[in-house]
């Protein structure tokens, strides 16, 4: 240390000043600056916006500990109807998930734009679902509850309209990301356009279309979960309804459920995808 | 001469084979327990045709003292999503820290944060929203902690994938040459994770406005409770264009982050 010193001081000063040497990019990171700063001003915007009664927010905080402590109290007496109604939601879950795949594979043909060829036809389709995509899912399914009235039917129609538009989307996707070259010969050789999806494009979008599959079941249940709370059926109305009946047994039970089910779809899935690399 | 080549390969085929029977019985199983019969939607089709005729298009303005009130509300969801994304971002942030087992000073307790992020992921926000109604009571205030604690837990997650992704060489050769915490999170983590945080930060916002509307229909306000209220009612024309706004709201959300992530990408 002491030799480091010494040395330093006999350099020239104007070495000695200068000890750091600028690492970074200036011009790189003007963006990100620029872009956080506008994100903390556009925050500290909208909190005041929206004007929460801070003070009171906190003072409530040790009720939470309450809640959760009674939600600790698993009740299962009712289990009867907290596993019917999950049994329901998966199904639903399942079900609006399948029926979607196959829709979603037909539209996604027609989104495409190289199955068909048919510029306008595929920028209708696309506009059409990225509105559909817009909406959240229980908008549509308070929608269908009016037209089909209670039941799964509102839910699993209610559940397809946005599970089908993210699968058109993303299955054209993956259809577009097929070579020209493979179509190409395939047309030089006169097949027709729909052998031609069936036998080049579809086959090799295969593998993909299963991983977004995979990937929008957690999703489905996730929302088939929230659906009940705005008025379907399934394990959320019993979420809802028991815990503003302040039965909280029952409730934690359901939650606890929820996650369980959650839980297992997501690790099921980490262990595919690590299986497919 | 006549035998055929098989194009795909075998253990190929028989991956898809299974998916296909396990699809199957999945689609039988839930068909069966839900009695859900796909033929009701098309013997409902006229009583479809006529809701969308008649109640539903067109879309009618509301009564005009009312305008302002809705763009008002569109003006609460968009700040509920955005500044509850960005206070669980900064919380997410220093969490994810010690999520990290390559990062963290504590390497033993990443497991734990990493456990506690996942149960409070893997809890729907609507559910969140509900608990929390029950002890907070309803109001803007809860619907943004709701948003907060989901958010906060996808972003764990995501910026401890970002940071066992990018950095690890880097922050090796730091606490080699003895980088302190703190020197070896500014030094290596921030300038190498940046921009795949913010790009995580924009995803968790386009995913919050739809969340945002949703916690807003149970009772956290915003446009989501002035949709519901309509519907409740029977106003479906002025429902629907309700619901061209979040769309339209929706759209422009998605084409800003993606113009952002593009040039934070570069």
């Amino acid at each position: 240390m002491k030799d480091l010193s010494i040395q330093e001081k006999a350099a020239p000063s104007g070495f000695a000043r200068q000890k750091r040497i600028p690492v970074g990019c200036k011009d790189k990171n003007r963006a990100t600056g620029w872009f956080l700063l506008g994100t903390a001003v556009l925050t500290v915007i909208s909190i005041a916006y929206l004007g929460i009664d801070w003070g009171k927010l906190f003072s409530r905080i040790p009720d939470i500990g309450v809640v959760f402590w009674k939600l600790l109290h698993l009740d299962f007496s009712n289990m009867d109807l907290i596993g019917s109604s999950l049994l329901e939601t998966v199904s639903i879950a399942v079900l609006s998930l399948l029926y979607s795949l196959i829709l979603g594979v037909i539209f996604g043909m027609l989104a495409a734009k190289n199955v068909f060829r048919l510029p306008v036809l595929s920028v209708i389709v696309q506009s059409f679902f990225t509105f559909l995509r817009a909406v959240p899912t229980p908008v549509w399914v308070l929608l269908m509850l009016v037209c089909l009235g209670m039941g799964p039917e509102a839910g699993v129609a209610g559940l397809c309209v946005h599970t089908t538009a993210f699968f058109t989307r993303s299955f054209a996707q993956s259809f577009e990301s097929i070579p020209d070259e493979t179509i190409e010969a395939l047309e030089a050789t006169g097949t027709s356009r729909l052998s031609i999806f069936c036998n080049a494009i579809f086959p090799t979008a295969l593998s993909q279309i299963v991983a977004w599959t995979g990937m929008r079941l957690e999703t489905n249940f996730s929302e088939c979960a929230i659906l009940g709370m705005v008025g379907a059926g399934g394990i959320g109305y019993v979420i809802s309804t028991s815990l503003q009946g302040y039965d909280y047994g029952t409730a934690g039970t359901a939650i606890l459920l929820v996650f369980v089910i959650a839980y297992l779809i997501e690790r099921i899935f980490v262990r595919i995808k690590k299986k497919f690399r | 001469m006549k035998q055929r080549i098989p194009l795909i390969a075998r253990d190929q085929k028989r991956l898809y084979t299974w998916f296909l029977i396990i699809f199957a019985v999945l689609f039988a199983a839930a068909t069966f327990f839900t009695g859900f019969n796909p033929g009701v939607l098309i013997a409902n089709g006229d009583a479809f045709w006529s809701f969308i005729t008649e109640d539903f298009l067109p879309p009618a303005l509301p009564a005009s003292g009312k305008i302002a009130n809705i763009l008002s509300s569109v003006l609460v969801t968009l700040a509920l999503a955005l500044s509850s994304t960005a206070v669980a971002a900064v919380l997410a942030f220093f969490v994810s820290l010690f999520g990290s087992e390559t990062i963290s000073p504590f390497p033993k307790c990443a497991k734990f944060v990493r456990g506690f992020a996942t149960f409070l992921r893997n809890i729907p926000a609507l559910v969140w929203a509900f608990i929390l109604f029950s002890s907070l009571g309803i109001g803007t205030g809860v619907g943004f902690v709701a948003l907060c604690i989901t958010s906060f837990a996808f972003m764990v997650r995501a910026f401890v994938e970002t940071m066992e992704d990018v950095s690890e060489d880097c922050i090796e050769s730091l606490s080699a040459v003895g980088a302190s915490f703190p020197q070896r999170v500014s030094q290596a983590v921030l300038p190498s994770c940046m921009s795949g945080f913010l790009s995580w930060f924009l995803y968790c916002i386009e995913v919050n406005i739809r969340a945002s509307t949703i916690v807003g229909m149970v009772g956290g306000g915003g446009v989501g409770l002035t949709l519901f209220s309509y519907i409740k009612s029977f106003q479906y024309d002025i429902a629907l264009s309700i619901i061209l706004l979040i769309a339209v709201m929706v759209i422009v959300v998605d084409q800003i982050t993606a113009r952002l992530r593009k040039e934070i990408g570069k």
